[in-house]
């Protein structure tokens, strides 16, 4: 394969790794304290699927970005939110990567 | 000389309300999680708690409590194990309001009894909680054939700023509690501080009489 057709497949799958990355936010009833983010935290780190977790209390908001290629489906979500003794209100995927969330969380104190 | 006293206790009271935490006394934290508590007022008890919570609604473990009058000098001493139930949870957008119940048994020693007795423990607590103000309400009760005392707990706190979970939080306590079983006489007042950040907790402060009060809470 020549060096430039090389460069096209790379440069494919760093977008479909990008594509397949995934951010879902749950608006979640009864975040008033650490320990209950703390708990949230855990349950979903405890999916192989989970990439990294992000809890606001806040904006009473739980957000969970999953590996690539990977997905936890909205039933699991919300079963794993309401075992964990919360009320989950909306669940939706957003193209806005993790760190973007954490970030817009962290201005929106501010 | 008296006047360099009051002075240093008035300083190691500020101290105290300064950077004393509190503990929020959930009984269950959260869904697989170990909450170790410890808990020390001057004068009335000293108690150790430790409790594995399979789910968010029920925990089991066990504990050690040493009531310690220093008014009647009675003193009992109940080692325990202990079962405690999410009885009803209220999940609201900017709140949470919980009952719990609990219920258990242990091996009581005292300084009124020879030997040891058998001690059955029922308690009840109820709590309302927003990110700044926090309300709560709790009844103890022990029962042996030597002894009955309960041991009832008023708490309002405030929290001057709205934390989150990366941040530290800060809350004022006021606690009024009641102590039957000729512990103590009257409602025993304290203005307590809180400080939690993760899983630790913290809370400390002093009673109306100045006796320290202080709570801690870890949960993994």
């Amino acid at each position: 394969m020549k060096p430039l057709n090389l460069m096209a497949v790379a440069i494919a799958l760093c977008a479909m790794t990008v594509a397949n990355a995934a951010t879902i936010e749950m608006d979640v009833n009864g975040l008033v304290c650490a320990f209950c983010a703390q708990g949230i935290e855990k349950k979903l780190r405890a999916y192989p699927a989970t990439s990294d977790v992000v809890v606001s209390l806040e904006e009473h908001l739980v957000a969970v970005s999953t590996k690539d290629g990977q997905d936890i489906a909205d039933d699991e979500l919300r079963r794993a939110l309401t075992d964990a003794g919360y009320t989950v209100n909306g669940i939706r995927r957003a193209d806005e990567p993790l760190d973007a969330v954490r970030k817009r969380l962290g201005e929106a104190k501010h | 000389m008296s006047r360099l006293l009051r002075a240093l206790r008035g300083a190691c009271a500020a101290l105290a309300l300064i950077f004393a935490a509190s503990v929020e006394a959930k009984p269950i934290a959260f869904a697989n999680g170990t909450t170790v508590m410890g808990e020390y007022g001057a004068g009335t008890m000293l108690e150790a708690q430790a409790f594995y919570a399979p789910t968010y609604w029920l925990s089991a473990g066990g504990g050690a409590v040493r009531f310690d009058s220093d008014i009647t000098d009675r003193t009992r001493d109940i080692a325990y194990v202990r079962v405690n139930y999410l009885a009803k949870r209220w999940n609201l957008p900017a709140a949470q309001a919980n009952v719990f119940v609990w219920g258990g048994l242990g091996s009581a020693t005292g300084n009124t009894f020879d030997g040891s007795r058998l001690a059955r423990n029922v308690g009840v607590q109820a709590d309302y909680e927003t990110r700044r103000i926090y309300a709560s309400i709790k009844s103890d009760l022990w029962e042996s054939p030597e002894f009955s005392q309960r041991v009832d707990t008023m708490q309002l706190g405030i929290a001057p700023y709205e934390h989150d979970y990366s941040t530290l939080a800060t809350w004022f306590v006021v606690q009024a509690r009641d102590y039957t079983g000729q512990i103590r006489h009257g409602v025993e007042w304290a203005a307590l501080v809180r400080l939690f950040k993760g899983g630790a907790w913290v809370e400390a402060g002093l009673t109306a009489d100045g006796k320290p009060q202080v709570m801690a809470m870890f949960n993994f």
